[in-house]
């Protein structure tokens, strides 16, 4: 496996405060990675570092062997095409009337250079990711008007239609009730088996961890408390580090739960 | 008389339709605010000319555009400054300078405080040329960028992540957009303009589904609410701006009341 990102002495201050504080870390070609950690941990701060969006104060951040910081604005819009977002709710507009076909077919907008407008070859790649995820019965409907399952699926066809190296997942189970969280985890899973892509994925919530995470980065504070093997960092005395609560992790059929050991709530 | 109803009508429908289309992108990106902020750019350039000697729609677009990029220089992620905040900031100033070029005009304040309001009844035959040029080149724009500034209406950040030349077209977006209230602004004036930006588009946000219709929407509800408008006080003998403004008013109730009782399309 070749280096596929590799962030070193990486430093992002706010208002005097440092929120990221990575010495090194090193992601390799086809591995799904959960990025895990409580409310502030900096886990979008780290994923917003990866794809160039935010600027490090010090270290560097290299992309498939090229420094986010070498690369002009034009260069960096061209090397995000090979980047697949999926970002939280708060940072999309979903109130516009987009239809679920002109949400997925800005995926195709991402790929296809200024003033080259989108085609039936272009649809064709919708069509498919429609059928596929499910939703074709959905396809004139609103954006607006899914469900919160649905959206997610609907963005997810976005990044898969633009044929990305990389796949940034933030927080993709946040919003969803439980039926469609373990709906959603099983297809990333999926879409991880058949693509071999590589897969960065954000979460507070340990459980939507798909079975192919075969390794997981905790944070806190900003900083990495542990990198390695899911069954090494899924446990009770790694995470109440970061979680700092007394927590009892619950394994079902291979997939890790977090239950609340401190019953006493008075 | 002929020549002089005519070139009204005309102009109405120009200016409507461009400031329709534009409020369909100011509005999707949530800063109406920006139409006030822009002609009141536009109307202390307009201003200073005339107190400097120079010509006065010359002025207004040098000022209107320099603006313009000043806000497309304000990025929420990196300024963590909101661009409503920024507008309104720099809606102050511009409102500040043009009170004070006003004050400083030794002769008649007639033709100045006029911008306020515009002249539709005065508007002449060369600007109304102008204005038309410029509706064209709007148009074109957004036929052009039509998938980047769709993907930027949805969310800018997304945007970023994935590769599309955003800031870019965001950037010629609001160059256009100052040029073409500065332009407008000697129709329809400063006030009438924010009304004219946001009530068709409001309008058509509230009972279409897809971006397509919301654009056709809006536009002809932008040119009926200026034309509509100037008939109805012509006839009424009533306040042109006045009915122009209430008419897109009356346009976007309807809208709401279509959207609550027979739900819309989504």
């Amino acid at each position: 496996m070749n280096s596929f990102l590799h962030l070193s002495g990486i430093k992002v201050r706010r208002h005097k405060r440092i929120i990221l504080d990575i010495e090194n870390l090193e992601i390799s070609s086809g591995e799904f990675v959960g990025v895990i950690g409580p409310n502030g941990a900096g886990k979008t701060t780290f994923l917003k570092v990866c794809c160039g969006l935010i600027k490090p104060n010090t270290g560097t951040v290299k992309f498939e062997n090229i420094d986010w910081a070498t690369v002009g604005c034009w260069t960096k819009s061209n090397l995000r095409k090979r980047i697949g977002y999926l970002p939280q709710a708060k940072e999309y507009n979903a109130d516009l009337p987009f239809t679920l076909r002109e949400v997925a077919i800005m995926g195709r907008a991402s790929v296809k250079p200024l003033f080259s407008p989108l085609n039936k070859n272009d649809g064709s790649h919708v069509d498919y990711w429609i059928e596929r995820l499910g939703l074709p019965e959905q396809q004139n409907q609103t954006f607006r008007s899914l469900s919160g399952g649905e959206q997610q699926k609907v963005l997810i066809a976005r990044a898969m239609i633009q044929k990305p190296v990389i796949l940034l997942l933030d927080e993709p189970g946040s919003n969803l009730d439980f039926t469609s969280k373990y709906e959603l985890r099983s297809l990333i899973n999926n879409l991880y088996k058949r693509t071999g892509i590589t897969v960065l994925m954000v979460s507070h919530e340990i459980d939507l961890l798909p079975s192919s995470c075969k390794r997981v980065v905790l944070m806190h504070q900003g900083k990495i408390v542990n990198d390695g093997p899911t069954n090494e960092v899924l446990t009770e005395g790694v995470l109440a580090k970061a979680y700092q609560h007394s927590l009892k992790v619950v394994d079902i059929d291979g997939y890790k739960y977090i239950a609340d050991s401190d019953r006493n709530e008075s | 008389m002929e020549q002089f109803f005519y070139l009204v009508i005309v102009s109405g429908a120009i200016a409507g339709s461009s400031t329709g289309l534009l409020g369909v992108y100011i509005v999707g990106m949530r800063m109406p605010f920006i139409g006030v902020c822009i002609s009141h750019a536009a109307m202390a350039g307009s201003v200073w000319a005339a107190l400097t000697g120079f010509n006065p729609i010359a002025g207004a677009i040098i000022v209107s555009v320099v603006t313009s990029m000043t806000l497309a220089a304000i990025h929420p992620s990196n300024a963590r400054l909101d661009t409503n905040v920024g507008l309104a900031i720099l809606f102050s100033l511009m409102l500040g300078l043009t009170f004070l070029g006003i004050g400083l005009e030794q002769g008649s304040r007639t033709e100045m405080l006029s911008l306020l309001w515009g002249s539709l009844l005065f508007v002449r035959t060369k600007t109304v040329l102008l204005m038309g040029v410029l509706g064209l080149v709007l148009a074109v724009f957004t036929a052009v960028f039509n998938k980047e500034l769709k993907a930027i209406l949805f969310s800018r950040s997304l945007a970023a992540a994935t590769g599309i030349h955003q800031g870019f077209v965001y950037c010629l977006f609001l160059a256009l957009c100052g040029i073409t209230l500065a332009v407008n602004l000697h129709a329809i004036g400063g006030l009438m303009i924010f009304s004219l930006i946001t009530n068709p588009a409001a309008a058509a946000y509230q009972i279409c589904r897809g971006h397509k219709s919301v654009v056709i929407i809006s536009t002809i509800l932008g040119a009926l609410s200026a034309v509509g408008g100037f008939l109805i006080s012509f006839y009424c003998n009533l306040p042109t701006g006045a009915c122009i403004v209430i008419l897109s008013t009356i346009f976007f109730g309807l809208a709401a009341v279509y959207r609550l009782t027979v739900g819309g399309n989504n």
